[in-house]
């Protein structure tokens, strides 16, 4: 990691303050990603993390604070902008496209990196065909890598929930993300299933990207070299696992002592 | 099947539909001809709800536009068709753009009733605004197309005029669907918050498609004006904008082809009927009913699930 990566981390969230009526939600809520890692976001319900979540993602946007991006003010863009910066999400309740096969579900992944215009694609320009063999050799790759060469041509709504999940992933992945943000990846796998998400976790880490994770899920979180504990709308401790575990605050919001 | 059969099969569709004005009476010619019209402007309706989830009632002011220009440059100006149908097609893009952008942030019931209100002001201004549209009265003489001093003068030679146009649409709508746009379009039909998390600009998107739909509405209007001649007030009024939804919804908005079908169920089917007499009106709206009920998909769809059916035998 040069220095560079590591005194401007990839993802900035800053004095991040959110309410819903009288409910603050978050309050100042401050961490930074950096580039190549793996951060966990850990915290009890109603900490709000899927509030976090989604103003890191841009469907909603902050009260106060602000969200910057590889060094960009991002705060206010909305979901698509980001997207084609390359920070993509998934969601705790897995959004396919139902009606759509796994592999158009893949296929798109790619849209965020190609161009062409409603003409050329009406007119089956050299550009839309091209890309069309582009999204279809990627689907095909990606698909094969996540285990799913046999679902392929099933719409994806009819595909078990828990795949949908990893088709989800999957078409993520498609997208070449720079931050992959993951919400709530493990539940409704069992626990083969989440040794295999762990390891995958890994992998795409180490082809670099950087990924973001909340979970519940302890066996999962530990693929993370930091956690962040929200609770009640604020960070109450961040650090290695291991060091979270022993913290006395976290030991008292978790377990109620 | 093999591209042996797959031949035949178009061969013989073709050459049905180049039969088929030659073997009907001119009545039923002259209805081919408004099934062509309407399967243009349709199919505008037709992809926005079918691929964008939008119900537009809007399509008969693009189809008025379309029209009133063609009439207006025309016989007004003196210039030539092509003329008046571009600045048809420019004047309702445009309008469509303007209108769009604002009210595409809408969604469903809302975005209906605001697609309504834009179809009855256009009706309003069509009558009120008499020096343009000539009012109630309309405007007649609107000279025939004729390219090279051929005239599309006859139910007939107007019928090769409009359904290859026609098909030639369907077709570029089949690629775009085939296409990157045409796989976001049906994606955020699924899931508008995935579709977004890709990139995909939705409201752009919709946008694109609103504007696309307004140039087909624009685009039979002018057609429809050089055939018929005459346009007035009457023939871009609201009950035109739900008869274009209805061919959709009837035709299958979920197959690119489904509104060719619906346009001819609503042209051709209630003039057939008239011959039972008073009787008629009822036995269409039952007709209507019942395809509703038993093809929820329109008969483009019942067609495609049939065929699907028999492929996996």
């Amino acid at each position: 990691m040069t220095t560079a990566q590591t005194t401007k981390p990839l993802l900035q969230v800053a004095k991040i303050s959110h309410s819903f009526g009288g409910l603050h939600v978050l309050r100042g809520v401050d961490f930074g990603v950096s580039a190549g890692s793996i951060t966990g976001l850990i915290g009890p319900n109603g900490a709000g993390k899927s509030t976090l979540f989604n103003i890191i993602s841009g469907f909603l946007t902050p009260q106060h604070g602000s969200v910057q991006f590889d060094g960009r003010d991002i705060t206010r863009d909305p979901v698509q902008t980001r997207a084609r910066a390359g920070l993509v999400r998934t969601f705790q309740t897995p959004k396919v496209f139902a009606k759509l096969s796994v592999r158009e579900n893949l296929m798109l992944g790619c849209y965020r990196h190609l161009s062409s215009g409603v003409g050329g694609n009406m007119l089956r320009s050299r550009r839309s065909r091209l890309e069309i063999e582009q999204m279809q050799a990627q689907a095909a790759e990606t698909g094969e890598r996540f285990g799913l060469g046999d679902v392929m041509e099933r719409p994806a709504g009819q595909v078990p929930a828990g795949r949908q999940r990893i088709v989800e992933l999957a078409r993520g992945c498609v997208t070449a993300p720079r931050l992959l943000m993951l919400d709530e990846p493990s539940s409704g796998l069992n626990t083969t299933e989440i040794e295999q998400l762990r390891e995958l976790l890994r992998q795409l880490n180490s082809e670099g990207i950087t990924i973001v994770l909340v979970s519940h899920d302890m066996r999962l979180v530990d693929v993370a070299s930091r956690v962040h504990v929200l609770c009640f709308g604020s960070i109450i401790a961040s650090g290695a696992m291991e060091q979270i575990k022993r913290d006395e605050r976290v030991r008292e919001a978790y377990l109620g002592i | 099947m093999s591209p042996v059969r797959h031949a035949i099969v178009w061969g013989l569709a073709f050459a049905l539909w180049a039969a088929l004005p030659f073997a009907a009476t001119r009545h039923v010619v002259d209805l081919l001809v408004f099934a062509g019209l309407y399967t243009i402007a349709g199919l505008g309706v037709a992809f926005l709800l079918g691929q964008c989830g939008i119900v537009s009632l809007a399509q008969s002011v693009f189809y008025g536009i379309g029209a009133y220009c063609a009439a207006w440059f025309c016989v007004q100006k003196g210039l030539p068709s092509p003329v008046g149908m571009a600045a048809g097609i420019v004047l309702s893009t445009s309008i469509a753009a303007l209108v769009g952008w604002p009210i595409l942030r809408l969604s469903g019931y809302f975005l209906a009733l605001a697609t309504l209100a834009l179809g009855i002001i256009g009706q309003v201004l069509f009558l009120e605004w008499d020096g343009i549209t000539g009012g109630t009265l309309g405007i007649g003489g609107i000279p025939r197309i004729a390219p090279f001093g051929f005239a599309f003068d006859t139910p007939l030679r107007f019928y090769f005029l409009v359904w290859p146009i026609a098909l030639l649409l369907l077709a570029l709508h089949h690629n775009l669907l085939h296409s990157r746009n045409g796989l976001a379009l049906r994606a955020m039909r699924d899931s508008p918050e995935a579709a977004a998390v890709l990139g995909v600009d939705i409201h752009r998107l919709k946008v694109q498609m609103f504007v696309l739909s307004a140039a087909l509405g624009s685009l039979a209007g002018g057609l429809f004006a050089h055939y018929v001649t005459f346009v007035s007030v009457d023939s871009f009024a609201i009950d035109r904008s739900i008869s274009f939804l209805l061919l959709a919804v009837l035709g299958g908005v979920y197959t690119v082809w489904g509104p060719a079908l619906g346009a001819l169920f609503i042209t051709i089917l209630p003039q057939w009927l008239s011959r039972l007499g008073d009787i008629h009106a009822f036995v269409f709206a039952a007709a209507l009913i019942a395809a509703v009920i038993l093809l929820p998909e329109g008969f483009g769809g019942a067609i495609r699930n049939w065929w699907r059916a028999r492929a996996a035998k």
